[in-house]
């Protein structure tokens, strides 16, 4: 029985693992990714992000493993991969534009597609309106700032109106009013496109505040806890207790591992009161909130404990508790909220 | 001084009157190496695209090897080429020796390595993203490879104008090759040594001077092209 296209995953990987210069840099069993949907791939420098999304992205044929775009073994057949390619674009970290104007530039992928001249006029338009650069059709590549080339490297990337769309660090080294109009579009591509999204960032506030699903890569390997409380310190075990110490702070934590360490927790694992909490668990911090992001549901709260603590929680408990920067607070966890890798 | 106003007067007027002497010297000068280069970019360009943008073993030797033979003395190669096309020679019964044929083989010889040298640099110097962004918007092989090329064009066509440069000038290989025949092999700079030699000052001056502004606009044309790169 055929299965219906949105049963099957737009994208799903099967024990990849890929291998740079003999060094293993991303080892991943299964992931799948839904159709529609807007993806963040959040990891430090040299976690393997852009070696995910090169692969995801068919740009980079991983040293082992499968990748299925809608069901099918993508490297079985060469029309399957460049199918597999027209339905998809990726907008690499800070993006090169070719050396002649705008409306070229936007238009390429038309050319490469053999859309008329009047087709490639009309879609250059609309993109250049929704990086908010109309009027820019005639204007040099090459005198553009960093900010404008990145929004003209985006509009390029939706000109040929991807089924998914990767983009690399897009916001790095860019103006913060390109950053808001550029999160913008992301926006309104998945939302009126039906684009899915990936976008791999080490910002994990604009991580969390676009995507719908968060991936985390840490060394070349998924983790679940988020990554955002991320330390690193040494275990070393007292009466058969795990201690895990930063220098700034120590924690309980349930592992077997000993030495040096990274450890992370789960901003929704941590629970964020006034006075201290009467519970089981074994850890608890007292510090001050120093910044506060919204992210669309729930608030994120940077809070100063030693370490610096990220933490999430809802808009009701904030107004509740009548937090402001500043507020002084305690966080409490439990050792095994701890993920010790 | 008489002697060289005189001379250059002269030369002025038979530039001027279109002598018929200068015009076909002229003539022979572009069209062997118009068509010298036209073969030598034909080959070098595409040569210099492979070896530019692949990595091989003996890359670097090969890169050596033809910054080397940009180098090549044209006497050399005059004699290389006349040691295969004369009588004697393998291919002696082609009936080559003397004829702006053998002139052009001579100049594409001198030209094709300063085309192929400046092509890999051209395409070196090109970034990696423009492939991958190529690539990323659904461009097909041979796509790719235009869209590298049409990002290099300037400086290739700086590697164009710089072999023309060489092979216009040049004497020792058209000498050798072409023989001097008049109204057939005599290029402009072969005309300047035989013309000079039998005391014909003003005939080699006109020369002279239509030669430089050959070579003047030749390299107006690279610096507009340099300028525009950069």
């Amino acid at each position: 029985m055929a299965m219906n296209k949105k049963e099957v995953p737009l994208i799903e990987i099967r024990d990849i693992a890929h291998l740079y210069n003999g060094k293993k840099v991303l080892e991943i069993p299964h992931l799948s990714f839904t159709r529609g949907k807007i993806y963040a791939v959040l990891g430090q420098n040299g976690s393997g992000k852009t070696t995910l999304l090169g692969i995801l992205g068919l740009l980079l044929k991983p040293t082992s493993g499968r990748v299925f775009i809608e069901g099918k073994d993508v490297y079985s057949t060469q029309s399957l991969i460049n199918d597999s390619r027209a339905m998809m674009t990726t907008v690499i970290q800070n993006p090169i534009l070719f050396d002649t104007t705008v409306d070229k530039n936007i238009d390429f992928g038309l050319r490469m597609r053999g859309k008329t001249k009047e087709e490639r006029r009309n879609i250059v338009e609309e993109c250049l309106k929704m990086v908010r650069l109309d009027g820019f059709q005639k204007r040099k590549a090459n005198e553009l700032s960093g900010g404008e080339s990145q929004r003209i490297a985006i509009a390029r990337a939706l000109a040929i109106r991807p089924q998914v769309l990767f983009l690399d660090e897009f916001t790095s080294n860019v103006d913060e009013k390109s950053i808001e109009v550029l999160e913008d579009v992301i926006k309104k591509v998945n939302q009126y496109y039906g684009s899915t999204v990936f976008l791999v960032t080490h910002d994990t506030h604009q991580a969390y505040k676009l995507a719908d699903e968060v991936i985390n890569l840490f060394d070349g390997k998924v983790v679940q806890s988020s990554l955002e409380n991320l330390f690193k310190g040494a275990v070393t075990r007292v009466n058969d207790i795990s201690i895990f110490d930063t220098g700034k702070m120590k924690m309980e934590v349930v592992t077997d591992r000993e030495g040096i360490v990274y450890a992370a927790i789960n901003p929704r694992d941590i629970v964020v009161s006034l006075q201290p909490l009467s519970s089981s668990a074994r850890n608890s911090f007292h510090g001050k909130i120093n910044k506060i992001f919204d992210d669309r549901s729930s608030l994120r709260l940077s809070i100063k404990a030693g370490e610096q603590f990220k933490v999430k929680i809802t808009k009701e408990s904030f107004i509740e508790m009548k937090l402001s920067v500043g507020s002084k607070v305690y966080l409490t966890f439990k050792s095994t909220a701890v993920e010790v890798f | 001084m008489d002697y060289l106003v005189k001379g250059l007067t002269t030369a002025l007027k038979l530039i001027f009157t279109f002598d018929p002497e200068v015009m076909n010297c002229t003539w022979v000068s572009l069209k062997v190496s118009s068509v010298a280069i036209l073969l030598a970019s034909l080959i070098g360009i595409p040569l210099g695209f492979l070896i530019g943008s692949n990595e091989f073993k003996g890359k670097r030797t090969t890169i050596t090897l033809f910054n080397t033979l940009m180098a090549l003395p044209t006497v050399v190669v005059g004699l290389f080429v006349f040691s295969f096309i004369s009588r004697q020679g393998p291919l002696g019964v082609l009936g080559l020796l003397f004829t702006p044929t053998a002139m052009v083989i001579g100049q594409f010889i001198l030209a094709t390595p300063i085309i192929i040298a400046l092509s890999i640099s051209a395409i070196q110097g090109i970034d990696p993203r423009v492939r991958i962004t190529a690539i990323t918007l659904g461009a097909r092989s041979y796509q790719v490879v235009t869209t590298i090329m049409r990002e290099a064009r300037f400086a290739i066509m700086a590697a164009i104008i710089a072999g023309f440069g060489r092979i216009i000038g040049e004497v020792g290989s058209a000498m050798m090759l072409g023989g001097n025949i008049r109204g057939y092999t005599r290029s402009i700079t072969t005309a300047i040594a035989l013309e000079t030699s039998k005391g014909e000052f003003s005939l080699g001056l006109a020369l002279g001077i239509i030669l430089l502004t050959v070579a003047l606009s030749v390299n107006i044309i690279l610096r507009y092209l340099q300028q525009k790169t950069s």
